[in-house]
């Protein structure tokens, strides 16, 4: 089955090439930034031993590293398999906007190997599982791809915080990710990405979600010079919820770019994006959020709030929120603001004795606080509030 | 304690203060009343630091130094306070670490040790008791979702916090009730002493029915041009201010 779907995706990126800027989902972003990652090179085996504790699962390049899963405690909640075993092709299948993005079909043509990771039914874990994605490279410009498939089933509760480290030359990171959520699971999934600055990463997420799911998505990203992530979340059936809340700290001339997609497929659902960008020096963010109501969707509650924080009048963000709304008893509201600190805050801080600087970090950290305090993860934002910090003094 | 001489200032090249002289010894409270647009709040916020307004001339003195070319921030630490006519909200900070920050910004420049955490709780719960606030009230963002006279009795927080030498209320008594009045005016005479110096900006006798004033001021167009006691102040209740322009 995976070969015939690397054959089809190698076709069609052979036939599309790298996606240009006249596409939607590509106008502000240059995928030339990607063409010199020509290179594959992702050996199993890295420089250094990396700590991993009973609660964490290591991927090596994009790869389970099978070895940690001999202390994993939750093993016995779990059921593994290479891709290569799969046969349902329901198991692979993606959006429609996924499968035909060139960059996509680049990844699943490109990967040797992933696994399908499933959680059994009615699984409780009480503290969070972590993922470690560790990247080493051995050659500059080279690409590093991976695809893995996480299946939450019926009853499942699971939290997870993934975090990337990336070590050796320069390297481009293409992931492509699947979760599927039955029906009354919940997952909270918590990503905390600190890129070398030189690491470019390209991420697809798609998830798949049943009946009276919680979802929550909580990501904190900072020092990538170039990060682009689709997130597609199809809500199937009736009674989910979709939380995704999303802090970017860029400067310099890093560019980031959040694709959001929540297609509205069912009644009685809901949805909340919530994105905030803070920008420094000569940075550049994008948000693109889309949330589609199909027709006979009815009773969606849905909301899009993207706010930019522009430190330096160099720093650009582009921001698209969209609705396509085809069902009429609907809640949906969407809001984007863009603007630098507010001169009558820093006035009121100074005018209390506080020196400029400080009123300025102070206003700055409440703007990200806003989003940290929603994320759904404790130890998601304890990190995310040290990384500010570092990052507003750094 | 301060003395302002020849003040001028002026917003988008438009004069609004046109020569201000005005004196304000410890141990006194006054009052400038005037109409809209005569220039009191630009008076106020030259005197706090704020940077939108350009100062054409003349000089403010607190107590021995020279502040008129002074930050913002500095001048509060010599001992200004501006109680803002329209506080603003900053949600994401809380009035704790605000108020915390603020105080201990202070006690640094006077050369004291930084106020521990429980210290600072125990002085502002105090506060707070007096001005009839929850304690609740430290955990909330800055002014975000306050009512009007939850802001006012904000910034009497932070006076009695902070403890200045000049406080400048500018309308602070505006859209308050009379409970709220009652409770602002009562923390402003808990702060004044014969060592500190309150200016108070208002349109209207009610807030002065509680606070005494020493000396009044009336202010035309940029300039004051009468001085006297708490007599004008009933003047103007009764006849305005056009009796002035004769």
């Amino acid at each position: 089955m995976i070969d015939i779907l690397k054959k089809i995706s190698s076709d069609f990126f052979n036939k599309q090439g790298y996606p240009s800027k006249k596409l939607e989902n590509w106008k502000f972003t240059s995928s030339k930034n990607l063409i010199k990652f020509d290179k594959q090179d992702s050996p199993d085996i890295v420089s250094r031993k990396i700590e991993t504790d009973e609660s964490t699962l290591l991927f090596i390049n994009g790869k389970l590293c099978l070895d940690t899963l001999e202390n994993f405690k939750f093993k016995d909640n779990l059921e593994i398999q290479d891709l290569v075993n799969i046969n349902d092709e329901n198991v692979f299948a993606f959006s429609n906007t996924f499968s035909n993005d060139s960059m996509f079909n680049l990844g699943m043509s490109d990967f040797e190997s992933g696994h399908y990771i499933k959680f059994k039914k009615n699984t409780t874990l009480e503290n969070p599982i972590k993922i470690i994605n560790f990247f080493e490279n051995n050659s500059s410009d080279c690409r590093i791809t991976s695809f893995n498939i996480f299946h939450f089933e019926e009853g499942s509760q699971v939290s997870i915080i993934e975090k990337d480290i990336n070590e050796g030359t320069p390297s481009f990171n293409l992931k492509l990710n699947k979760f599927i959520c039955d029906d009354a699971s919940n997952l909270k999934f918590g990503k905390y990405i600190e890129e070398k600055s030189d690491c470019h990463l390209l991420s697809y997420s798609y998830y798949e979600v049943g009946k009276d799911v919680c979802l929550n998505i909580d990501s904190m990203n900072k020092n990538s010079i170039f990060s682009k992530e689709f997130i597609e979340i199809d809500l199937n059936n009736t009674g989910s919820d979709a939380k995704i809340n999303i802090l970017n700290l860029v400067k310099n001339e890093q560019h980031l770019d959040n694709n959001i997609l929540i297609n509205h497929n069912a009644e009685h659902c809901t949805s909340f994006q919530h994105v905030r960008n803070i920008l420094d020096n000569k940075s550049t963010a994008v948000f693109n959020g889309k949330v589609i109501v199909a027709e006979g969707a009815q009773h969606t509650d849905s909301n899009q709030s993207n706010k930019n924080l522009l430190l330096s009048l160099d720093s650009t963000a582009f921001s698209n929120p969209q609705l396509e709304i085809y069902a009429d008893d609907v809640s949906c509201g969407h809001g984007s603001t863009t603007g630098a600190l507010d001169e009558n805050s820093i006035f009121y801080l100074r005018a209390r004795g506080i020196d400029q600087s400080s009123a300025q970090k102070m206003l700055i950290k409440a703007f990200a606080k806003e989003v940290i305090d929603e994320f759904s993860l404790s130890s998601v934002q304890d990190i995310s509030e040290i990384a500010l910090d570092s990052w507003i003094n750094g | 304690m301060i003395k302002i001489e020849n003040l001028k200032a002026s917003i988008d090249d438009k004069d609004i203060l046109k020569g201000i002289n005005l004196e304000i010894p410890a141990g006194e409270v006054h009052v400038i009343m005037g109409r809209n647009g005569s220039g009191k709040s630009t008076l106020a916020n030259v005197i706090a630091g704020n940077e939108t307004y350009e100062v054409d001339g003349g000089n403010i003195t607190m107590e021995t130094t020279d502040i008129t070319e002074m930050s913002i921030e500095n001048r509060a630490l010599e001992g200004i306070f501006l109680c803002f006519q329209y506080p603003v909200a900053i949600p994401g900070v809380s009035m704790a670490y605000f108020l915390r920050s603020a105080l201990n910004a202070h006690r640094k420049y006077q050369g004291k040790e930084e106020m521990d955490a429980l210290e600072f709780l125990n002085k502002a719960k105090a506060i707070l008791s007096e001005l009839g606030l929850d304690d609740s009230f430290l955990k909330r963002s800055i002014n975000d979702g306050f009512s009007g006279g939850e802001k006012k009795k904000s910034e009497i927080l932070q006076l009695l916090t902070i403890n200045p030498k000049l406080a400048v209320l500018d309308e602070t008594d505006s859209g308050l009730d009379v409970d709220a009045l009652r409770t602002v005016a009562k923390g402003v005479n808990k702060f004044k002493n014969e060592n500190n110096s309150v200016l108070i900006i208002t349109h209207y006798q009610r807030l002065l029915d509680y606070i005494k004033p020493d000396v009044v001021h009336l202010m035309i167009d940029g300039k004051i041009v009468k001085t006297g006691d708490m007599s004008l102040v009933e003047k103007v209740e009764k006849d305005g201010y056009s009796w002035l322009e004769k």
